[in-house]
């Protein structure tokens, strides 16, 4: 089962993979769940040194990487973006805040700074994708397929990283989405979570109730021969079990970090949260809406964007501040399915473009740099004399948080089709 | 009227009279050629017709069906107009507001700016509540609003769960997540009851292109995609392109970002009226729109044209072979299984073909297919949180309360009501819902609908399922009632164990009923 699981036939559900494979996987070092179970009894999964955590961010939407990470060197930055334009670096009220002379932060994003001069921060500019889709939905299917350009992929690259990690402990927490449903980028055969609020996950019902109850929908689903109801149904009361023995609800963030209210912010918290109960997540997964900016956008101090990034910037900052020393362990990715257009529309808006910036923070990080190619902002070096051209492949940058933070090597098998080679990691991590 | 106790519906006829698509016609609805060999109907078939069909059975519609047969089912409900509807008036009663015209509905939730222009105006500053304190105004507009998006999603969930027209109604629900708008938008806080109701509901099974055109003309779409602000000096392509990608061509249905720039350019002026001026229309703005000569999938559109070359633009669409084949294949993944097979949407788009995109003929092809039939896609398809959420309402006879509560059940479960902000709608895969926290919400909200404790809705199973000693009775009533016949043998076996030892049968009966809808058996459809 070493090559490339995406293209297994629709039949064969999670649990039918797991029984059939269950000693090839263990000679693979990978658990099938229904041993974790017998292995739980045993240890508890503990923070063992070295048990490095990935955290997704998606910006659902295509956010504005120009006005996120600011080119303030390029005059037609300014001259294209009469409206929306960010000021350049010290030109008062709602201006840029200098990174290194060529790009600046949108000043919502200030709680970023400091780790920026931490040296925790490093941000990729012009990645996209090599397919030039301009649909919000085939681009983020290909971004959490990890196979642009081809939609029969059944599983999502976040999914494919779990197969093939070699080391970990056997736990249902090993890919969280902190969501209702379980994003593309998680779907597959290695068993993930989704979980909207971690207080109330599980069957509610007062105390004997809710166990008799418990019960019964496990010996229900229990019946399911095969199938994703089946195996989803699995995880999820095992899950609930370990949730309730860690007792997540009365949580206070430390170091004074105070979450934005918003369900990013609260997003953000539950993967602290979780991240501190130690059950074992290796992946967690959270979306962030409202980047479709086709109207009045905005520029510094106002705006659907600087509202957006007040939430997301000061989300990012308090995980960071809560975590604390734990985020050595820790890599935040950030990721939008594309950038928009260079000239502001007819309404102070911005359309669907090409390349976007992302931001990758957290421990090993090389930060305080901003990594890639800058392709220039001139008419003639944009995509299609409109867009900011890709000179980043996300691939490459994926593929390098997957092989330096999760410690995967069969990289061609979490991006099948494309030649993953170590030469065009961005180095963003150390 | 047991469906809807807390509206008192009385038996009111509504009147008949048949609007939207002409009536329908044998020779244009069926296909040349041999008569369809309708299955049996025995209840495995039947609850595979309804579950698909409708929003799922309620008390006795397995017996109807089996009653006057598939076909005579399926011509009653595609007319819907002739369906008389005894609900439709107590809906009306009960959210009055959902049937309001948008610009009044604005004068009377109006947003906190327009709330202190008025009371200027008027000199009555003073009554504003609040006084000078504007977030004290901007709480309770917000407030005001948040009842108002409550009465319009519940305006259509008691027609979801409680009308007569069922297949009208899944219809609905299929064209609105198809031409998706989002009430959290702008002025479509005012807008959407009327898209649902006008653009949507009417056309939904009449004619794809009128249903297109009415969608293109309504002020919901065209601000939800940004259309109402696009001008010839500042084009805005998000209509545009999703006109050609979602709504009629499909992503791969041909055509090119110059395509979908020129349709945009075609569009400008496409508007809506400002609603102190009568307000929230339909309305062509000539200065906005772009004059110049344009191409899309090669067909010149010449200079000097206004609004008559966006509708030619609309008709071209809806004619488009790629938007037949499109549409067809959604509406066999919605009836037949989440991968349509080929036939069947072969099927479908012949039917479309031959009548011009009639969408009752399309329906009547799909289920008159054998793919629609076959084994393998009977019990094969995971409902919708709403699927589940009404399902579960119509089989245990209950309905809403007067609280307008049961709209956040499903914002619970992940599809929240036209609060999808996305243009592409919400998924129809049985993995893009399957996850642990969707099973698990629906676990708690079938216990919750058994017990009586959902927000927002009243049970009373007694009629249904009377509170029974004999617990191997029960199990086969619940069974009959809830799982149409058609539980698993795990799942009998498994909730008569767990009501063994359940002494008082009116607690019995509340755990049987809600591990059937919690069950697997229920969610699949």
């Amino acid at each position: 089962m070493s090559d490339c699981s995406c293209n297994r036939p629709a039949d064969m559900s999670r649990r039918v993979f797991v029984k059939a494979g269950a000693l090839s996987l263990v000679s693979l070092g990978l658990d099938p769940l229904f041993l974790g179970r017998a292995a739980y009894a045993m240890r508890r999964p503990g923070r063992t040194p070295g048990s490095k955590i990935l955290v997704c961010v998606f910006q659902r939407g295509a956010v504005d990487g120009l006005n996120m990470v600011v080119p303030h060197a390029e005059p037609s930055y300014y001259a294209d973006r009469g409206r929306i334009a960010i000021p350049r670096p010290g030109s008062g009220e709602g201006a840029a805040i200098e990174l290194d002379g060529r790009f600046g932060l949108h000043p919502r994003l200030a709680p970023l700074k400091p780790l920026w001069d931490l040296g925790s921060l490093a941000i990729m500019h012009a990645v996209g994708s090599p397919d030039t889709t301009r649909s919000h939905f085939d681009a983020q299917d290909f971004m959490e397929s990890g196979t642009p350009g081809v939609k029969s992929t059944r599983d999502g690259w976040l999914n494919r990283a779990l197969l093939h990690r070699a080391e970990h402990v056997a736990t249902p927490f090993r890919g969280v989405a902190f969501s209702q449903q379980l994003p593309r980028a998680l779907q597959g055969s290695a068993p993930s979570l989704a979980i909207p609020e971690l207080a109330v996950f599980g069957i509610r019902a007062p105390g004997p109730a809710r166990d008799k109850l418990t019960t019964a929908f496990e010996q229900l689903y229990g019946g399911e021969a095969t199938g994703i109801i089946a195996s989803t149904a699995a995880e999820s009361f095992e899950a609930v079990q370990l949730l309730r023995r860690a007792n997540p609800t009365q949580y206070v963030p430390e170091r004074g970090a105070a979450y934005p209210r918003g369900p990013f912010g609260h997003a953000m918290q539950q993967v602290a949260q979780l991240i501190k109960a130690d059950l074992g997540m290796e992946i967690a997964f959270v979306d962030v809406g409202g980047w479709d900016t086709h109207i009045n956008q905005g520029a510094g101090s106002s705006g659907q964007l600087a509202g957006r990034l007040d939430e997301f910037g000061g989300a990012l900052g308090a995980f960071a501040q809560d975590l604390g020393d734990r985020m050595a362990d820790v890599v935040v990715l950030t990721m939008s399915e594309f950038g928009r257009t260079v000239a502001e529309n007819g309404n102070a808006g911005t359309d669907h473009g090409h390349a976007t910036a992302m931001f990758v923070m957290g421990g090993g990080v090389r930060g305080g740099r901003v990594a890639g190619t800058w392709p220039g902002l001139e008419r003639e070096q944009r995509y299609e004399q409109r867009d900011l051209a890709v000179t980043t492949d996300f691939r490459d940058l994926f593929a390098e948080v997957a092989s330096k933070q999760l410690g995967i090597t069969d990289l061609d098998a979490v991006f099948p089709g494309y030649d993953v080679s170590a030469e065009r990691f961005p180095g963003v991590l150390i | 009227m047991r469906r809807l106790p807390a509206l008192g519906v009385a038996a009111l006829l509504a009147s008949c009279t048949p609007r939207g698509a002409p009536p329908l016609n044998e020779t244009v609805m069926t296909a040349p050629g041999a008569a369809f060999a309708w299955p049996a109907t025995d209840s495995a078939h039947v609850l595979h017709f309804l579950d698909r069909l409708t929003f799922g059975p309620a008390p006795g519609d397995i017996a109807r069906v089996q009653q006057i047969g598939y076909r005579r089912w399926l011509d009653e409900q595609l007319q819907p107009g002739r369906i008389a509807d005894t609900m439709q008036d107590a809906v009306r009663r009960q959210y009055a507001l959902a049937f309001e015209p948008p610009a009044q509905l604005w004068r009377e939730y109006p947003p906190p700016q327009l709330a202190r222009q008025l009371a200027m105006r008027s000199g009555r500053a003073d009554m504003l509540p609040g006084g000078a304190d504007d977030s004290m105004l901007i709480r309770r507009t917000q407030m005001a609003q948040r009842q108002l998006g409550g009465q319009v999603v519940m305006a259509t969930l008691a027609r979801h769960l409680a009308s007569e027209r069922q297949l009208q109604e899944v219809m609905t629900d299929f064209w609105f997540n198809h031409f998706n708008v989002f009430m959290g938008k702008n002025q479509d806080r005012w807008l959407t009851a009327d898209y649902v109701e006008h653009a949507i509901r009417e056309h939904a099974l009449g004619r794809f292109e009128d249903l297109l055109m009415a969608v293109a003309k309504h002020p919901a779409m065209l601000v939800y995609l940004d259309n109402a602000v696009s001008h010839a000096r500042g084009i805005n392509e998000n209509y545009g392109r999703e006109l050609l990608e979602l709504h009629t061509l499909g992503v791969d249905g041909g055509y090119t970002q110059q395509d979908v720039q020129n349709a945009a350019r075609i569009l400008t002026g496409w508007g809506v009226s400002g609603p102190l001026r009568g307000g929230f229309q339909f309305e062509f703005h000539d200065r906005a729109h772009e004059l110049g000569e344009k191409t899309v999938l090669g067909v010149k559109f010449p200079s000097g044209h206004g609004m008559d070359e966006g509708e030619r633009l609309l008709r071209m669409l809806a004619a488009h072979p790629s938007t037949a084949r499109h549409i067809a294949h959604k509406l066999c993944a919605r009836f037949v299984a989440d991968d349509p097979p080929d036939g069947c949407v072969d099927h479908a788009v012949a039917a479309w073909t031959r009548t011009n995109g009639d969408i009752r003929a399309v329906i009547l092809a799909i289920v008159e297919s054998d793919d629609f039939w076959a084994p393998e896609n009977m019990r094969a398809k995971l409902k919708s949180p709403l699927e589940f959420v009404v399902g579960a309402l119509r089989a245990t006879g209950a309905g809403p309360d007067t609280s307008a509560r049961l709209g956040f059940v499903l914002n619970q479960l992940g599809q929240p009501l036209f609060m999808q902000q996305v243009p592409t709608g919400y998924p129809e895969r049985m993995d893009e819902w399957v996850s642990s926290g969707a099973l698990l919400n629906r676990m708690n909200v079938a216990v919750a609908i058994a017990a009586g404790r959902l927000p927002g809705m009243r049970v009373d199973l007694d009629p249904l399922i009377p509170p029974t000693s004999d617990r191997d009775a029960l199990v086969a009533e619940v069974n009959a009632t809830i799982l149409g016949g058609q539980a698993s043998p795990n799942a009998l076996r498994v909730i008569r164990q767990q009501i063994d030892d359940v002494r008082d049968p009116r607690n019995a009966r509340t755990l049987a009923v809600g591990l059937a809808l919690g069950s697997p058996d229920f969610q699949k459809q």
